[in-house]
């Protein structure tokens, strides 16, 4: 099967747990106590999807959303985005409308985009209503779910939908397949000294 | 959403995220400083900025805005016994100056010649000179699309010729809509409003520079593993221009030998020479102080290959010693076949990624980012002459060990200005084609444009095909850079008419048509001013006029090294994939490795 590599990055506020959920998708694993840092600033989980293989190269914040100061490089290519807030947080719901602008103004046009509504096991202390979420999610098109990545629920299907939504592959470009990353051993020299 | 309170303790603070800041930073915080990185402005990158073409349009704006006057806040009481105050700059309004914007395409997309074949189409010729005089500071902001409101005096010629062509006029010069469209009747040109449409489709860097395949900045990205967050294109040709004709300059054995400008006796010349110069013979060591030109003179090289060696490969000019062409053919030769046939990459998306891939590695080990924010002044101590701490925009203490800052936000009061400041010529064009079409409609071209005519300088030039993400399909991005010698306009403006279609230009239909174009000037960072500051507060410079990025890149390191002489400078970040499961239960590393090649 052939893989594909999907990047994905997340956005949301800080506290409304995307750490915590790459860290159930990738590691099936929650922390309360999850190091922002090198763990989760780049995170990689392959699902099958139809007759392909995804490889989720999932980028977190890296702590940079705290003040609002992402970088345009943090979405460069991104094949989704997943924006997060906490349902117990209305505050953390208002600013999802700044983390979509953000996005139209520095994510590429055709993103797939994932609303995830976190802590859905703390629904006693619930400020955001689930219907009023999933009409704003519906207003711009985007994936809506409801999830916790304390309890494992709609993690892997918050992905899943997001696996269903990715166009399938075009005829891969030739002139975008030039590009390359810097390595530590030189590229195959055929040294030409002249 | 309530502002969040900064933590009120770092190892270090740094102000500006400009290339040196940003290497600084990643340095820093990589090593378990704890780093805090500020900016004022609103984008990362400070003088390194890229931009989408409505980002950039606000820029020029911006720098076209009076200065907003200076609010001195009275910080003295948060002084503690025996500190006092330094006030550092609250406006960057001198690193960039002299910014002119041409538009030559039509604001709407219609089609223009089916209605103005007797458009007052005057065949007057203006000089450049009269279009410098016309086209004072104030009123080249473009002001028709940005409201600025600062008409010119011109204004209602002006407006009359707007409503007559639909054309953003430009100081009285002839519109050209109606005798390009005669002469290419089926091309249609891509409007201003297209332009302003597809505007995140562009990413127009401040900085021209290009990465050497062997420079220090491409061995830092590879060291430090910030390489993983960027990718790159090979520069894909080298040309120059010579007698009114763009060339392409033969650098590899396969590119001499393919060469259909060279004869049989030149390319074995040439490959002898590049063979020979490798090695330092006595013969070179007679010529040390004496120019390169004279060396090469000597070789007996003919007048083509002198060209390509002096202005193309060694890139150096005709009174340069013989030593440094050397070096830099030497440095130019070394740096080919490692991933492409040149010796220069380009990053996708611009060269603005690179500060922004360094910021991002100190945001993983911890540094903490807050744009649109600033500090105002320094407390400190005065018996040691130490800053203990910074006051921040929101009058915040945040006490430091060091602080690092960018020499924009440095007071004049505390600069001990020897010179008079050296500037940088810039300017961007948007056109409609390539310089020399080839077979494919994708290359990256590095051209040396030697000197025009005597005293004139030396110009750089890139151009990026869409390819490279910084431009939309359809048009290609050209960026020129010399040192200045009058204004921006004045130094390059003769080198685009020669070289592009404008209305100024004449008998130059092949080639390609500038639909847009920016000049402006900004400060030389390779002028490194000294200044009356603590002995724990460093100061970086801007971008500087040469083509790689030793100058940041090595600013860097030696405040780290004066910082922390024991610590490694940037050493690998772990991969992420090598620690912690993959779901695959591999470690996707090595793969990694293996896949990022370039393909050749
Ligand atoms: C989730 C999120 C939250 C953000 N919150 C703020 C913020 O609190 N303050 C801020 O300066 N920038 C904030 N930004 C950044 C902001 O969206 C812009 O990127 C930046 O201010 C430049 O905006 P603009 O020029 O495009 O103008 P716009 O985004 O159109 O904003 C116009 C002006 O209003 C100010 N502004 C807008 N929204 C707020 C707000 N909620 N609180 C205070 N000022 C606001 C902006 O600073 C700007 O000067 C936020 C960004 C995101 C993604
Ligand atoms: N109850 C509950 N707490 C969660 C959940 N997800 C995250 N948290 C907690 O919320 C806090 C912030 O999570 P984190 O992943 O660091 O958020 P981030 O700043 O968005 O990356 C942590 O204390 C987490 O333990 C969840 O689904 N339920
Ligand atoms: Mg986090």
């Amino acid at each position: 099967m052939a893989i594909r590599e999907l990047k994905v990055c997340l956005l949301g506020d800080t506290g409304v747990g995307k750490s915590s959920i790459v860290c159930r998708f990738v590691q099936d694993h929650f922390d309360h106590h999850i190091s922002p840092t090198i763990g989760a600033s780049f995170l990689t989980k392959t699902v099958p999807s139809g007759n392909e293989l995804h490889k989720f190269l999932i980028w977190d914040t890296a702590g940079q959303e705290r003040f609002h100061s992402l970088a345009p490089m943090y979405y460069r290519g991104s094949a989704a985005a997943v924006i997060v807030y906490d349902i117990t947080k209305l505050d953390s719901f208002q600013t999802l409308k700044r983390w979509v602008k953000e996005l139209k103004e520095h994510g590429p046009e055709d993103i797939v985009v994932a609303i995830a509504g976190n802590k859905n096991d703390l629904g006693d202390i619930r400020e955001v209503p689930m219907k009023e979420a999933k009409e704003f999610a519906d207003s711009i098109a985007a994936i809506f779910i409801e999830t916790s990545a304390r309890n494992a629920v709609n993690v892997e299907e918050l992905f899943q939908k997001i696996s269903k939504q990715i166009p399938p592959l075009e005829n891969p470009e030739v002139e975008s397949n030039d590009s390359f990353k810097l390595t530590r051993q030189p590229a195959p020299s055929y040294r030409r000294c002249c | 959403m309530a502002a969040e309170e900064l933590p009120s303790e770092f190892d270090v603070v740094i102000l500006g995220t400009g290339l040196a800041e940003s290497v600084v930073a990643a340095a820093f915080s990589r090593v378990g400083q704890r780093v805090l990185h500020l900016d004022r402005r609103s984008y990362y990158a400070a003088n390194w900025a890229s931009f989408t073409f409505n980002s950039l349009l606000t820029w020029i704006q911006q720098h076209h805005e009076e200065p907003q006057p200076e609010e001195l806040h009275d910080w003295s009481s948060l002084l503690e016994e025996g500190e006092e105050l330094i006030y550092l700059s609250n406006t960057d309004s001198t690193s960039v100056r002299n910014l002119q914007v041409f538009c030559f395409t039509s604001e709407e997309g219609e089609e223009a010649e089916a209605q103005s074949p007797d458009a007052p189409n005057t065949t007057e010729e203006v000089s450049a000179g009269d279009a410098v005089k016309e086209t004072s500071e104030t009123e080249s902001a473009d002001s028709k699309y940005e409201e600025t409101n600062q008409k010119p005096e011109e204004e209602e010629e002006e407006e009359q010729a707007s409503q007559t062509e639909g054309e953003e006029p430009e100081a009285d010069q002839p519109t050209p809509t109606a005798a390009q469209s005669q002469s290419e009747p089926t091309k249609k040109k891509i409007s201003y409003a297209q332009l302003v449409k597809e505007g995140r489709r562009f990413n127009i860097d401040l900085v021209s520079k290009l990465l050497y395949s062997r420079g220090s900045l491409v061995d830092l990205l590879i060291k430090s593993n910030v390489s993983r967050y960027a990718e790159f294109k090979n520069v894909t040709r080298i040309l120059t221009y010579r007698h009114g004709q763009v060339e392409q300059v033969p650098c590899s054995r396969a590119d001499v030998f393919a060469s259909r400008q060279l004869s049989v006796v030149e390319k074995r010349k040439l490959m002898r020479y590049l063979t020979s110069c490798v090695e330092e013979t006595e013969e070179q060591r007679a010529y040390n102080g004496r120019p390169y030109l004279e060396f090469l003179c000597d070789q007996q090289l003919g007048n083509n290959l002198q060209h390509f060696l002096l202005h193309s490969i060694a890139m150096v000019t005709e009174d340069t010693p013989t030593e440094e062409g050397l070096a830099s053919t030497r440095h130019f030769l070394r740096c080919l076949g490692r991933y492409g046939n040149t010796p220069f990459l380009f990053p996708v998306y611009g060269l603005g990624e690179i500060p922004q891939c360094f910021c991002r590695m100190c945001a993983v080990f911890g540094g903490i980012y807050c744009l649109r924010h600033s500090v105002t002044c320094l407390l400190v101590e005065k018996e040691t002459n130490r800053c203990k701490a910074v006051i921040d925009s929101r009058g915040q203490r945040i006490s430091c060990s060091h602080f690092v800052v960018e020499d924009g936000f440095v007071g004049a009061d505390r600069k001990r200005l020897a010179t008079p400041t050296r500037f940088l010529s810039r300017a961007v064009l948007i056109t409609d084609g390539s310089i020399l079409p080839s077979n494919s409609d994708q290359q990256v071209s590095m051209i040396t444009v030697p000197p025009v005519a005597a005293g004139c300088p030396t110009v750089k030039m890139v151009e990026l095909c869409p390819s490279t993400m910084t431009c939309m399909p359809g048009t290609h991005l050209v960026h020129l850079t010399c040192q200045s010698v009058g204004s921006a306009f004045e130094d390059l403006s003769p080198v685009v008419t020669r070289m592009f279609r404008t209305p100024q230009s004449h008998d130059q239909e092949k080639n390609p048509s500038v639909l847009w174009c920016l000049y402006f000037n900004m400060a030389d960072g390779s002028e490194v001013k000294g200044h009356d500051l603590p002995s724990n507060v460093f100061v970086t410079f801007g971008p500087d006029g040469a083509l790689s990025h030793e100058h940041a890149v090595s600013q860097a390191e030696l405040i780290f090294k004066k910082i922390l002489p024991e610590e490694d400078f940037c050493p690998p970040a772990p991969n992420p994939e090598d620690i912690i499961y993959d779901g695959e239960n591999t470690s996707t590393g090595g793969e990694e490795e293996q896949s990022l090649q370039t393909e050749e």
